[in-house]
Order: structure tokens, then C-alpha cells, then sequence
């Protein structure tokens, strides 16, 4: 006899003869597997949600060698020594192997073993460093630092790019496996909350500050191309 | 932001079509500039995408009253009915993926949104979008003459004329540059077919600004046509026209021509139409 | 404890609400959609620092000034260069498409040498080494005139350096392929007995009277030519344009006068007796005509009386007089009369450049604002004597084969024994751009050593035994001569705004490498280590200026002077060449037609070119005649439907279509198709109507004066 026959038969027909008791807990003995199974599963599914799955994500490159911002900042002035807008207004982004060899030479200039790899690899040989951008937008979008930095509402750097002048060591570089992107560009929060203005750059992000300093989100093809 | 704020620029183009030799230096310097790919057979001209495509057109008279003229035909960058914006394919997109920018007057088109439904290509009149049945392929090598200043694009997308929009952002980069805000010279921002046009037939620059030459050469009436409100910005020299004009799409692109019978192409007359439009536009300003 | 189906539910349940209450789906869904807009197939362009590189066009005898846009060293694109005195900023869609030429597929990656029908790759070592051997042959058999080369053109140093090469070996057997330069050169010598060239000053003109000249369809410099015809309307200048067929030309010209192709010089002739009846000529400028001026007139007024004239050309006698009263008197300004059909660069006829030119020397525009200019060669190049030996001196006695390209193809076909031993090829594609191309093959393959410096697998590319692939056009360092009519005489000097992308060379410094691989006097009339070396000293009067500005003007005003004209070529009535075959079985012409947007000469159309051609001329792989209506009605053909056309030379099938516009019982068809290379984007794309010509030489000037063919059509 299967169990659906057993329960009607005791509820149904024979429902005087069975105490409480055992009702509930042959209830409980059906419902039980199933609720265990449920928590085991949801718990299962939840953590590796949250914790393998951006794991599984989002692939981690080291870059090709450390780049203190730090001390850069501080024996150079400021970001735009090497982060600068050309003379015909638009961004060199990432600085050539030709504006760091103004300062590096074959010779090491410091003891570090980042920059005698830098000489070594890359200075000696001529060839541009293969850095791994975390802000690089898709090839859809156009930014325009100009605007950003000598518009009517000029901003600093830290708006957008948070403190990274101030690290000493860059951190891993995630890629997104599916769509290619810098982990930053969705955020570190894998449900892409933020805390800051520079934890996401989505067109999200960019349009809600628009709306706020402009008072218009801005036309498509303000920022796309 | 609406198109007759001062701020706003309002980008237009006359050709003319007495100087056009149909050399066909607009459509290679629009697909240099644009990343615009090509296939191996380019003569099913409804697949071959041309942003910029120059038509011939004839006055179907036999030898030797056999007249011929060229039309450079981009995208028209309809401000729509009463000049609020509505272009025809901006009204029919369902994923936003084309729109009308209020401050420049260009029909954008971004590629990475559409979805390839093709409505605008159904919606516009002028036959100025494609649609992208393959995706794009280069021989080896030739990849590395592409623009990074405009997206490639991929198959199953629409695509048009942007007026070489990126040109603009790169001028106002440079206006940025310079500590001014908006772009005033005429010859900072021009689009890639004007600026290689041999015969000097393309003039582009902003109709909202009466110093540039397009504004000149076009004197657009700022009102409404007094018998169809749906039209503005008809042009008060008699020798220029819009194509489709009645229709009231408000197209930025006029032209321009001497002879009647390519002024007459403009529009699907009926018996007698012409006669009237030609001799009020005469008339009235002549 | 049993596991049943509530555990399953559970299971799925508690498995749907972990993923549900984990960012799982939210982030899975936005990514997938980027996934599809990041579509793995488009290509991601680096971007980088923009910049600008000028530099000169070598495509065309054009010779404009271009800026190359740069992405960090990689070219983009290439615009007109602004106030560059040729074009100022103006550029042609095969300038344009420079950028594709440098990846065009059907491009030679190393030097080649042939292997039975195939080819292998070589080094430039062993290339160099194997020609020098051949050579070497050849000269120790004492015949050193059997050496030959066929060049674009003969202007600037590398084609200098390919004809020095020649003398220093002992062969005058240079040539060039037809051009308008070298016909107007011809011209100069004829009427004016000046080692000159003609150039006209079409900017400032007041009537243009263009003889079939396709000013907008690549006639002269094209860019220079299509602003002059653009701002006609602005300096109230009128065009008038004399052809068979409406071309862009003809339809932009304020008159259209159609005329029997082949009939211009009769046409010519005719305005000028018109003038000299009515003593319209300039009378100041007439003291400067030679002796046979009066047996020129009597003739003219003799011959080519207006009812004669009308006959022959088919023009009204009534236009003819209005015509030659116009040319005179039009607004008191300089009238100015140019002809070359199309581009110039197919059929030339002496007869008919020096009639039109008597019309410019009647109306005394010589050397006058808006008017035809005897200028000077440009002698930029200041060469050393070349060095010669016994061997050469014994070669150079030897008569030049021919006068022109097509001359020297028949001539060496014609003899049992080859008289030629070698072949040089440099910028030119004899196989497809000669009349009779099919035939000029078959000779070029019978020449025993052929080596072609073309940077294209093209037709006679194909025919080499050696190829030594030269840089194309961004790639290359040379200097760059203005011509073709151009009033201001330029030198230009192009640079190479990109590394080679294959193993290629300058042509110049191939050549200069293998001259030195002699001993003797050939190495010693070559006493540079490559072209920028020799320019510098040989150009060394404006090397300087050339190197830094990129460009010397020369001079940009008419000479003081005025040159003496002699009629006696034209007074003795020179025949005018006709076309070979038979009227009545081939009852029409065919004739080829000159599109802009076709590139007729050494190189091939690229692929942006090819896509913008009309749907008429090209229509998958089909090519095209035009046809007028009427005609074909009358012979039942169908628009769009398939002919066979044949002439003398050979037969082809094309499809037929209608044009009002071009004269009933003339067929015609764009020139520059139909080439057999590896280049998917423009070869088996329509026919070579040069295969359809048969060359006819004019008595006294030699040249190829075949304007078109007589032909026939039936339906296939």
C-alpha cells in the first residue's frame, strides 16, 4: 500500500482509531526528508551563489609585474604626470614604454624586483608592457576624460578610479569569462552594489550621475560610438 | 533639451548636385572612416551596405536630350513631423537602439542595443539603414587598417550614417581641450564625405548657426509651412529641396540643383503638383 | 527515513530558492546579454595617440598631396592633404583606398621566380644574383639592345633609374605606357619644336571646349581637373564637352555636343578654318606663327570646309560656326580647348591633340591666363653622364624597336627571331591595359626572361619569370613630378608612413642594388647606395626643401615668353588613323568607357572602388555594354539580357544595358575590368574591352590610335 492509500485511509476512514501523535509523525516523516533535502539544497545552491560562482566568473591574472601607484605618485606629483590629456584633447589612458623610459632607463633606477624585471623584459627589449586594464570599457564606449576633467563640472580622478593612486600593489586582474569585461566595471559585489562611486561603472552608474549634475541622462551617442 | 534651445546645434548638409561628378569619393572616405566591411560580390545593391550611396538619376529622354545627374544619398537625420524629434525610424524602435539627439540633431544608432528587428529599415524613407546579414570579414591583415573611433559591427545589427558623430566627439574633446564648451568653427567638426568630396559639393555644418555656410546656402524657415504644419525648416532658396518633403520628415540633408527636372525627382508629384510647388517657391521668394 | 518525492521537492525547491536568493541569475542574465553585443567574430580596433603623416599619392598621374590618419603608427586612413598645390585637400576614392592596397590579397609577399606554371619564393639575394646572371648573357652575346623595359611613365627617378639602367647596358628600348603626359609632350615638340610639355590653366578659363577630355572622369590630375569643373559656375565658365556618349563630363558640361568618335581632329579642324575664314585669329600671337601657317590655312579652309566637317563629325554645320564664334569671343576671357578621350590614357591620336592645340595657338591663349601653357620640362633631375663601355655603346647604335608600348609588342610579335631577350616591367600592366590584351600576352610570354616589379599578382605579374615585389604606394620613398596638364608644376616627394608589410622593395633601390651587382661601367653609372641617396644628389637643388616640406613648388606662372608654332605636321593634312575590320560585317563600334570609380591603370580597383560601381556595369561576375534603346531595340535585345559581342580581336558574352545617352549604333563598356588575379573583390569581375581592340598606328606618330572597335552583337 503506498502512502497517499495509507494517509486516507487513516484520515479518511479509520481517522477515530489514529492518535495525533502518530498522525504527526508519520507527517513529519514524509515532510522531514523534504525539508532536509531543501535546506541542503538551497544552502548548497546559496553559498556557491555567493562563493563559487564568482570563483567559477571571473578569472584572476596577475599583472605582468607589480606597479607601486604610490610611490610613482609621489616622486612624480600627481596622476597626470603619466595619465594625461593630449594636446588634442583626447586620453593616453595607460602611459607608452616610451613616456616611462623619459625616467627608466636599461639601469634600474630603484632595488625593486618589479622594476628590474621592467628593465630587463621590457625597456630592453623595446616592448610596450602588456598591463591589464581594470577600467577598460567595451569597444561601444566612448569616454571622454576631457569632458570629465576641463568641463563645466570638473572632477578628480578618485571620482571614478576610488584611491588606486595611494596602492602599493595592484591587485589581481578578474575578467569576466562571459562577457570579457574587467570585474570592475560590474563591481566587486557580485550583486553589484556599491558603496562608493567608483566601485561600479556601469551605463547605469554613468547616467545616474548625469541626471544629477546635468539634469539629463545625455543622448546615446553622447558616450556611445 | 529641445531642438530650438540656443545650446542646441541643429547638423545639416546641402549638396550640390550641379557640382557632384558621382565620383564616388563620399562613399570610399564614408567607408574608410566608418569601418564599413566589404564583400566579395557588392552588386545585389539592396544588401550592399553603403552609408553613403550615390545615386544616378536620369531625365528618361532619348539621345541626345538624355540628361544624367548624381544624388549622394546619407542619412537624412529626420527631425520628424513639426521638428519634434519623431524621425520614422526613432518612432518604430522597440529597444531604443536608434534615437534622436535633441542637442546635435543626429539619428544615433547604436549597434550593441539593436536587436536586428529591421522596423526602422521598414520605417525610413529614403532606404538609408542596412542591416548586417553576415558578420563582417577582412582578408588578413586588412583588420588593422579599422578605426578604433567607430565600433565594428556584427551580424544580425542595423546600421546608417551617424554624420561621422565620432568626429564630432573627437572636436569636442578638443573644444574640452581648450577650455571652451561648445564647438563653433565650422571646420572642426566636418564629416569624413565632406571633407573629401574633390568637386567641394558637400557643405556640412549647423543650421542653427547663421555664420556657417550650410545656413547660409539654405536659409531654413524656422516656421511651420503655412499649409502643412508638419513641415519646418523648408529652405527659402527657390534652387533647394528636400527629398520627401511633404511627407514632413524634416530631413537635414538638402539639396541643391539649377535644373528642374532633378529638383522634380525630389517627390512623387502628382499631375499638376509640381507646377504649383515650383512656381510658390518661386514666387514667394524669388 | 525514505527518500520519496517530497524529497525531490524539496531538493528542487531548496535548490531554486538558493539560486534564487544568490546573485547567480541576476549577473548570469545581464552577461549573456553583453555576451551577444561582444560577439566574439567583430574585431576589437587598438586604439592609441592619433597623428598625421603627408605625403604624395603615386597611384595616378595625379600626383595629390595626402595626410595619412594614424593609430600609434598604424594607418587608418587617408585624407586630402590641405593646401598641398595639386589637389588642396581634395582626394579620389583610389587615394582612399591606398590603405587597402597595402593588405590587397592578391598582393606579391617576397620575390617570386617561376617554376613550370607555378611560382616560388626566393630571396631578394638570389633574385637579384639570377637577373644579373641572365643579363650578364645577354651582354657577353653582344646584343645588349635585347634588354627592354615598359614603364608607367618616364617622369621621376625611379622610372629614370630603370631607363638609366638600360642606357648603361646598351638599350634604347624604353617605353612608356600611353599616357596624356607623353602626348602632350609629343604635341609640344610637334607645334612648338620645344622639349616642353602642355599644361592648361583650367581654373582661370572662361570657355572650356573639351574634346571628349573626362574632366571629372580622371582626364589630366583628377582632383585638380574636378575642382576647376566645380567652381566653373562660380567664375560664370562654361564647359562645353564634345563626345559620342553622355558621360559625367558631358552631363555636367553646360553643353553637350555629340560627335562620331574618332572625328574630333575633323571637328578641330573645321572651328579652325571657321576662325581663319572669318580672320577671327588672334592677330597679335599671329607673328609668332611659323611658315607653313598659310599652307595650314589654305588647307583647312580647303578641306575642312563647315559642310565637309559636318558630315564627317555628324555635327550640325549652324553648331560648328557658333562653336568657333563662341571659342573666339566668349566673354572676353581666354577660351581654352582640351581633348584625350576619357582619361587620356587608352588611345592617343598626334593628329588629334595638334588640331585642338592649333585652336588654343588661333585664339593665342598661349602662355596666357586661362589659356594652354608651352611649360618647360621640369628638370628637377640633374643625372650624371652615364658610363658606358664597348658593350653598350655597340646596344645603344641599335634603332629603338617602336615609339610606343603597343608598337614594340606588335614589332618583336611580328619578327621570327625575338629581337628581345629580357623584359623589365615596372608600374604597368601591359597584358590588361594594352589594346588587344590577349594577344600582347602571348607575346610577353614569348620573350625568354620577363622580370616584373609589380607589388600585384597581376596579369603580366603572372607572365614573369622573376618578380621582384616593389612597396605600394603608402610604403614607398620616392619623388613625385606633377604633370598631366596640371599648371603648376610640382615635385612631391612620398614617403613611407608605414613599415613594409611583406618582403618587398622600392623599385629604386632594387634596381640601383642591381646595377652595382655589375662590375664596370653599369656599377659606375650608379654610384648610390639606394634611391634617397641618389635623390639627394641628383635632386640635391631642392633636395633640401623636398625632404623638409615634402613638396617643391617648381613654378606656378606662365612663362614669359612666347613660342613660335609651326603648322607644317598639319599642313600636310595627316591621315586620320581608322579603325581595322569591316563596316558591314561589323556594323557597330564599341567603344570603351572611362568610370571614375574604376581604376584603369597598373593597378587594379581595390575593393572599396569595386563596391561602388553601378549595378550596370557590374552585376555579380557579368559585365556590361551600354546601349542605346533604339538600337537595341531594333536588333530585339533585351535590358539586362545576355549578348555576345564580338570584333576583330575576340568575342566575349556581357549583358546588354539601355543608356539614352550614348549615340544609336555605338556600344560601349567600362575599361579597367575583367582581370584574372587573386584578388576575390575585383578579378572574373566583367571583361577587358582591351581584348576586344585591335590596334591601329597612326602613320608619322606611330601611336596607338585605335579609339574603339567595330563590332557586332547577338543575343546568347
Amino acid at each position: 500500500m503506498n502512502e497517499i492509500e495509507k494517509t486516507e485511509d487513516c484520515c479518511g476512514h479509520g481517522g477515530e482509531g489514529c492518535s495525533d501523535m502518530e498522525k504527526k509523525a508519520r507527517d513529519d516523516k514524509g515532510l522531514g526528508m523534504g525539508v532536509i533535502f531543501f535546506i541542503v539544497a538551497f544552502a548548497v545552491c546559496f553559498l556557491s551563489g555567493w562563493l563559487v560562482f564568482p570563483k567559477l566568473l571571473y578569472s584572476s591574472k596577475e599583472q605582468p609585474f607589480n606597479f607601486d601607484h604610490a610611490l610613482h605618485v609621489s616622486e612624480m606629483d600627481g596622476c597626470d604626470s603619466c595619465h594625461y590629456l593630449r594636446e588634442d584633447g583626447t586620453y593616453n589612458g595607460i602611459p607608452t614604454l616610451e613616456s616611462c623610459m623619459e625616467c627608466h632607463d636599461v639601469e634600474p633606477l630603484g632595488e625593486t624586483e618589479d622594476e628590474a624585471i621592467f628593465c630587463e623584459k621590457y625597456v630592453a627589449t623595446e616592448t610596450e608592457v602588456p598591463w591589464l586594464v581594470y577600467s577598460r570599457q567595451p569597444d561601444c564606449v566612448f569616454f571622454s576624460h576631457a569632458a570629465h576633467l576641463n568641463g563645466k563640472n570638473p572632477m578628480d580622478c578618485v571620482s571614478c578610479h576610488g584611491h588606486i593612486g595611494e596602492s602599493e600593489k595592484c591587485k589581481p586582474y578578474e575578467e569576466n569569462r562571459i562577457t570579457g569585461y574587467s570585474r570592475d566595471i560590474w563591481g566587486k559585489n557580485i550583486w553589484g552594489i556599491k558603496k562608493n562611486p567608483w566601485d561600479r561603472m556601469k551605463m547605469d552608474d554613468c547616467a545616474e550621475c548625469h541626471l544629477e549634475e546635468t539634469g539629463h541622462q545625455g543622448a546615446c551617442f553622447q558616450c556611445h560610438k | 533639451m529641445k531642438q530650438n534651445n540656443k545650446q542646441a546645434h541643429k547638423f545639416g548638409m546641402v549638396i550640390d548636385l550641379d557640382k557632384c561628378t558621382g565620383c564616388g569619393s563620399c562613399m570610399v572616405a564614408c567607408m574608410s572612416e566608418n569601418n564599413v566591411p566589404v564583400k566579395e560580390d557588392e552588386s545585389d545593391k539592396k544588401d550592399s551596405i553603403t552609408w553613403m550611396r550615390v545615386y544616378k538619376l536620369n531625365n528618361n529622354k532619348p539621345f541626345p536630350e538624355t540628361e544624367i545627374c548624381y544624388l549622394p544619398r546619407p542619412c537624412q537625420h529626420c527631425s520628424g513631423k513639426g521638428d519634434h524629434g519623431h524621425s520614422p525610424c526613432v518612432s518604430v524602435c522597440p529597444a531604443t537602439a536608434t534615437d534622436y539627439d535633441y542637442s546635435t540633431g543626429i539619428v544615433s544608432q547604436i549597434y550593441t542595443r539593436c536587436f536586428g528587428c529591421r522596423y526602422c529599415m521598414g520605417a525610413c524613407p529614403y532606404h538609408a539603414r542596412y542591416f548586417n546579414w553576415w558578420d563582417p570579414k577582412w582578408p588578413d591583415g586588412m583588420e588593422s587598417y579599422l578605426s578604433p573611433n567607430v565600433s565594428p559591427r556584427m551580424r544580425g545589427v542595423v546600421e546608417k550614417c551617424s554624420f561621422c558623430f565620432h568626429r564630432y566627439q573627437l572636436a569636442k574633446e578638443q573644444v574640452y581641450y581648450d577650455g571652451e564648451e561648445r564647438i563653433e568653427d565650422e571646420a572642426a567638426y566636418q564629416t569624413a564625405c565632406t571633407q573629401a568630396c574633390p568637386a567641394g559639393a558637400i557643405v556640412f555644418g549647423d543650421l542653427n548657426n547663421p555664420d556657417h555656410q550650410v545656413t547660409q546656402i539654405v536659409k531654413p524657415n524656422p516656421h511651420p509651412e503655412h499649409d502643412n504644419h508638419d513641415v519646418v525648416g523648408k529652405s527659402r532658396n527657390p534652387k533647394v529641396f528636400r527629398l520627401l518633403e511633404r511627407l514632413g520628415t524634416n530631413t537635414k540633408i538638402y539639396y541643391m540643383s539649377e535644373r528642374k527636372w532633378v529638383r522634380k525627382l525630389g517627390d512623387n508629384y502628382l499631375d499638376g503638383e509640381w507646377e504649383k510647388a515650383d512656381n510658390h517657391h518661386g514666387s514667394s521668394h524669388g | 527515513m525514505k527518500v520519496d518525492r517530497r524529497s525531490f521537492l524539496g531538493l528542487g525547491l531548496g535548490a531554486a530558492a538558493g539560486v534564487a536568493l544568490s546573485p547567480v541569475g541576476a549577473k548570469l542574465t545581464d552577461d549573456s546579454s553583453i555576451w551577444t553585443q561582444t560577439w566574439f567574430l567583430t574585431p576589437v580596433p587598438e586604439d592609441g595617440e592619433i597623428t598625421f603623416e603627408p605625403s604624395v599619392c603615386s597611384l595616378c598621374p595625379g600626383k595629390c598631396g595626402i595626410n595619412v590618419r594614424k593609430i600609434t603608427n598604424r594607418p587608418v586612413k587617408v585624407d586630402g592633404l590641405e593646401g598641398y598645390p595639386v589637389n588642396d585637400g581634395g582626394i579620389c576614392l583610389h587615394g582612399i583606398s591606398a590603405i587597402q592596397y597595402l593588405y590587397d590579397p592578391s598582393r606579391v609577399k617576397t620575390p617570386m621566380k617561376r617554376n613550370g606554371d607555378t611560382f616560388e619564393s626566393i630571396s631578394w639575394e638570389t633574385a637579384i644574383s639570377e637577373i644579373k646572371q641572365k643579363l650578364g648573357d645577354i651582354r657577353k652575346s653582344g646584343s645588349a639592345s635585347k634588354l627592354a623595359c615598359v614603364s608607367g611613365d618616364d617622369k621621376g627617378s625611379v622610372a629614370q633609374l630603370f631607363q638609366r639602367f638600360l642606357s648603361a647596358f646598351g638599350s634604347n628600348n624604353f617605353y612608356t605606357m600611353p599616357n596624356l603626359e607623353s602626348a602632350l609632350a609629343l604635341t609640344a615638340q610637334t607645334m612648338h619644336g620645344e622639349d616642353a610639355t602642355i599644361a592648361y590653366d583650367l581654373e582661370n578659363a572662361g570657355m572650356i571646349l573639351s574634346f571628349g577630355a573626362g574632366l571629372i572622369e580622371g582626364w589630366g590630375s583628377p582632383v585638380s581637373c574636378f575642382k576647376a569643373n566645380a567652381s566653373k559656375k562660380d567664375r560664370g565658365s562654361k564647359l562645353y564637352q564634345i563626345e559620342a556618349r553622355l558621360s559625367n563630363t558631358a552631363a555636367n558640361a553646360d553643353k553637350w555636343i555629340p560627335v562620331k568618335p574618332g572625328t574630333e581632329a575633323d571637328l578641330a579642324l573645321g572651328i579652325c578654318a571657321v576662325i581663319l575664314k572669318e580672320k577671327m585669329f588672334n592677330a597679335e600671337y599671329a607673328q609668332y606663327f611659323g611658315g607653313n601657317f598659310n599652307k595650314f590655312a589654305a588647307m583647312v579652309q580647303n578641306k575642312y570646309s563647315v559642310a565637309n566637317v559636318s558630315q564627317t563629325t555628324g555635327v550640325p554645320e549652324a553648331e560648328i560656326a557658333k562653336l568657333a564664334n563662341l571659342f573666339v569671343k566668349f566673354n572676353k576671357s581666354k577660351s581654352v580647348a582640351i581633348c584625350g578621350r576619357g582619361k587620356a590614357n587608352d588611345a592617343v591620336s598626334l593628329k588629334e591633340f595638334a588640331a585642338v592645340h592649333a585652336l588654343n595657338c588661333l585664339v593665342g591663349n598661349i602662355n596666357q591666363k586661362g589659356g594652354a601653357w608651352i611649360l618647360p620640362q621640369n628638370e628637377y633631375l640633374q643625372f650624371p653622364d652615364v658610363v658606358t663601355d664597348d658593350a653598350a655603346d655597340k646596344g645603344l647604335s641599335a634603332k629603338q624597336i617602336s615609339t610606343s608600348a603597343t608598337g614594340f609588342f606588335s614589332k618583336i610579335k611580328a619578327t621570327s627571331k625575338p629581337d628581345i631577350e629580357a623584359l623589365f616591367v615596372v608600374n604597368a600592366n601591359p597584358c590588361h591595359n594594352l589594346h588587344d590584351a590577349k594577344y600582347i600576352t602571348d607575346v610577353v610570354k614569348q620573350v625568354p626572361f620577363v622580370v616584373s616589379f609589380s607589388s600585384f599578382m597581376d596579369e603580366t605579374a603572372k607572365q614573369a619569370d622573376l618578380i621582384l615585389p616593389s612597396h605600394t604606394c603608402l610604403e614607398m620613398m620616392q619623388d613625385l613630378p606633377s604633370g598631366s596638364g596640371v599648371t603648376r608644376q610640382v615635385v612631391g616627394l612620398s614617403k613611407p608612413v608605414v613599415d613594409p608589410v611583406f618582403d618587398t622593395k622600392n623599385p629604386g633601390d632594387a634596381i640601383i642594388e642591381l646595377a652595382k651587382s655589375f662590375e664596370g661601367s653599369i656599377a659606375e653609372s650608379f654610384p648610390w647606395d639606394d634611391l634617397e641617396g641618389c635623390l639627394s644628389e641628383v635632386a640635391s637643388d631642392i633636395w633640401d626643401t623636398l625632404s623638409e616640406d615634402g613638396h617643391v613648388v617648381v613654378s606656378d606662372k606662365a612663362p614669359g615668353s612666347l613660342p613660335s608654332v609651326d603648322f607644317s605636321f598639319l599642313a600636310e593634312n595627316p591621315a586620320t588613323a581608322a579603325l581595322a575590320g569591316d563596316n558591314n560585317e561589323y556594323p557597330l563600334i564599341l567603344i570603351p568607357i572611362d568610370n571614375m570609380r574604376v581604376a584603369p591603370g597598373a593597378q587594379a580597383s581595390s575593393a572599396f572602388a569595386v563596391k561602388t560601381v553601378a549595378d550596370t556595369v557590374i552585376k555579380g561576375k557579368d559585365g556590361f555594354i551600354e546601349i542605346n534603346p533604339a538600337t537595341a531595340k531594333n536588333m530585339g535585345i533585351k535590358d539586362g539580357s545576355e549578348v555576345k559581342v564580338t570584333t576583330p580581336s575576340g568575342s566575349v558574352v556581357v549583358r546588354a544595358t539601355y543608356f539614352h545617352g550614348i549615340m544609336p549604333g555605338y556600344i560601349g563598356m567600362v575599361q579597367g575590368l575583367g582581370h584574372d588575379m587573386n584578388n576575390m573583390y575585383v578579378a572574373d569581375k566583367g571583361v577587358n574591352v582591351n581584348e576586344l581592340i585591335t590596334p591601329v598606328f597612326e602613320t608619322g606618330s606611330g601611336l596607338d590610335a585605335a579609339f574603339g572597335s567595330v563590332a557586332k552583337i547577338s543575343k546568347a
